[in-house]
């Protein structure tokens, strides 16, 4: 009989703990596996081209008299108040390029699962659903906050440091909490809307698609229906509106959509009772064993 | 004893799973036979937690199946029948991921990954990634997954499906150390037979739901039936119908053998009655130990 054993079997002494956090190795491993592919690390690079961009913007605010040869008309340029934050956070480009990074770093974190049937080995560990869950999300969390709050608190931080004074802070104090409110709003959003549409195919190209597909048809759609019922309401079929509405409403600026953005928050709201329900169906211990 | 029940009870919709099924078993390898729709991944669905059962209990490693199905799966290693991994890992890191998911700290699922990997004869290849592992490689991997946090009890699904013969022999001499050497109890459900007889000393039958035998593999074949196997000529249909009218089974082989299945009360001197009652010759006449495939085939009813 052939033997294939390299060394012996050797029991383990240590003992099996239980975690405070049990999808916690779930999030470090799906953040780590994203990073190995070589395509993703360029992305994400290029994702904080516009937090860099507003942080030089910042800058030159601060020192207009070194650059009034440049800048002509400064004083309305650049303004610094809320209204510079809410802009750099609710902006199309940074949607755009969360949602160019998720597509290629987190679609594939449960449709990998499905198409490679490793549902089954997670389940037969002392793991739940919500912990999968929560894991697969944090994931999510990890790169939209990184996009978001990281650079959004920091864009306050270098603003009273090139200022010099806390001025800015005492003047609007509500702002850190602005920037956190909104962008724990499209960290849930996100983190549904993506790990919806990865639950619905074992392909991650397909994710990749879909994910890129239903973001920009939603706008399309408003484009077409707008313009044949010509009402403000029909942004509510867009996505990318839909989070500048609520965006607009935390930071408290004039609101991009003639409706009340209760109804955005609950479009949002909507798109996650939907994901819940679709994550809670085909994510089933179950159907594990086959 | 490591896994109890009792009246375990299951359907899907109107489908009955399983039905009224009360076993025990203790250490050592089981085997979990049964034709397909027997209720075999039924009852390790409930045997995980994954299930709950409609009627009935049961207790893993005096865990019980309902309330602490947590315990339950730290204490168990599942290796299941279908290709299963996580893409872009490779050996090292997908085993000591599933390590520290069932609850081993960081550094030692790392050092135990190594461990098992190497154990299982995977250690070569332990930096490469999944995606380019052949079969047999896959299912070696699943199993040292399964005991990367050492477990005291060993639940595998069809572990060689898909093998070539050095593959199949290969894992079945680890399965073999595993539930000889390292006590640990191994629940091995498989539709080869040869599997089985090779492993187990104690065999669990299933069919349509309900426990058709169970026990260990001397008791099952000395208590149950004998099994004679023998030539004719002559009548053949006359003979076979007057045997089962004894409450004999009887098959004919396609090499002309016929096996005859006597239920353990019966005299082998019927045989020879049935023969001079139906004008039959017996040309070949021996009494054959009962392989696990006759053992099957007697219990089930199919070939």
């Amino acid at each position: 009989m052939a033997t294939v054993r390299e060394k012996g079997y050797t029991h383990w002494d240590g003992k099996l703990g239980e975690r405070r956090f049990p999808w916690w190795p779930i999030t470090r491993t799906g953040i780590l596996l994203a990073f190995r592919k070589k395509r993703f690390k360029f992305i994400f690079a290029g994702a904080f081209i516009p937090s860099i961009v507003f942080l030089v913007g910042l800058y030159i605010s601060e020192r207009l008299e070194d650059f009034k040869a440049i800048i002509q008309g400064s004083d309305r340029l650049l303004n610094i108040d809320p209204k510079y934050f809410a802009t750099y956070l609710t902006g199309d480009w940074l949607f755009f390029l969360i949602v160019l990074v998720l597509a290629y770093g987190a679609g594939g974190l449960i449709a990998d699962d499905l198409k490679h049937n490793s549902l089954q080995l997670y389940f037969s560990r002392p793991l739940g659903k919500k912990d999968y869950l929560i894991g697969k999300m944090s994931v999510i969390a990890f790169f939209v906050l990184i996009l978001t709050a990281l650079p959004g608190l920091l864009l306050v931080v270098f603003k009273l440091v090139f200022a010099g004074s806390f001025k800015f802070f005492l003047q609007y104090p509500w702002l850190p909490l602005s920037v956190l409110g909104f962008s724990a709003l499209l960290t849930v959003f996100f983190a549904f809307y993506v790990l919806l549409l990865s639950a619905l195919s074992k392909n991650s190209r397909y994710v990749f698609v879909l994910t890129f597909g239903t973001y920009i048809f939603s706008t399309v759609l408003y484009g077409i229906l707008n313009g044949i019922f010509r009402t403000p309401y029909m942004a509510l079929f867009s996505i990318p509106a839909n989070l500048r509405q609520a965006g607009a409403f935390i930071f408290g600026q004039k609101l991009p959509f003639a409706f009340p953005a209760v109804w955005s928050f609950a479009v949002l709201a909507g798109i996650c009772v939907l994901a819940a329900a679709v994550l809670n169906r085909k994510i089933r211990s179950v159907e594990v064993i086959k | 004893m490591s896994i109890e029940v009792k009246d375990l009870s299951f359907r899907y919709g109107k489908i009955v799973a399983l039905d009224g099924v009360t076993m025990r078993l203790g250490e050592g390898a089981v085997g979990l036979l049964g034709p397909n729709g027997a209720g075999k991944s039924t009852l390790l669905r409930i045997l995980l937690g994954f299930l709950v059962p409609e009627r009935g209990e049961g207790r893993v490693l005096d865990y019980d199946i309902r309330r602490e199905q947590a315990m339950i799966r730290r204490s168990v290693g599942y290796m299941p029948e279908s290709d299963c991994f996580v893409a872009g890992m490779d050996a090292v890191t997908f085993t000591s991921y599933f390590g520290e998911l069932s609850g081993m700290p960081r550094q030692e699922a790392m050092k135990r990954a190594h461990e098992v990997l190497f154990y299982v004869g995977l250690g070569e290849s332990r930096y490469r990634l999944l995606d380019t592992y052949s079969a047999g490689m896959k299912q070696r991997l699943k199993l040292a997954q399964a005991l990367v946090h050492d477990p005291k009890i060993l639940f595998l699904d069809e572990p060689t499906s898909n093998l070539d013969p050095t593959g199949r022999a290969e894992v079945l001499e680890l399965i073999r150390d595993i539930s000889a050497h390292k006590s640990i109890q191994v629940l091995l459900s498989s539709h080869i037979l040869d599997d089985i007889e090779e492993l187990c000393e104690t065999v669990v039958i299933l069919n349509k739901g309900k426990l058709a035998a169970e026990g260990r593999m001397a008791d099952l074949r000395a208590i149950n039936y004998s099994l004679y196997e023998l030539r004719l000529k002559g009548d053949g249909e006359a003979f076979r119908k007057d045997l089962e009218s004894a409450g004999c089974r009887v098959d004919e082989m396609e090499d002309g053998l016929v096996k005859v299945y006597m239920p353990g009360a019966a005299d082998p001197m019927d045989i020879f009655r049935a023969a001079g009652r139906t004008g039959a010759q017996l040309r070949y006449f021996i009494k054959s130990r009962t392989s696990l495939e006759d053992l099957f085939a007697g219990v089930v009813g199919v070939d």
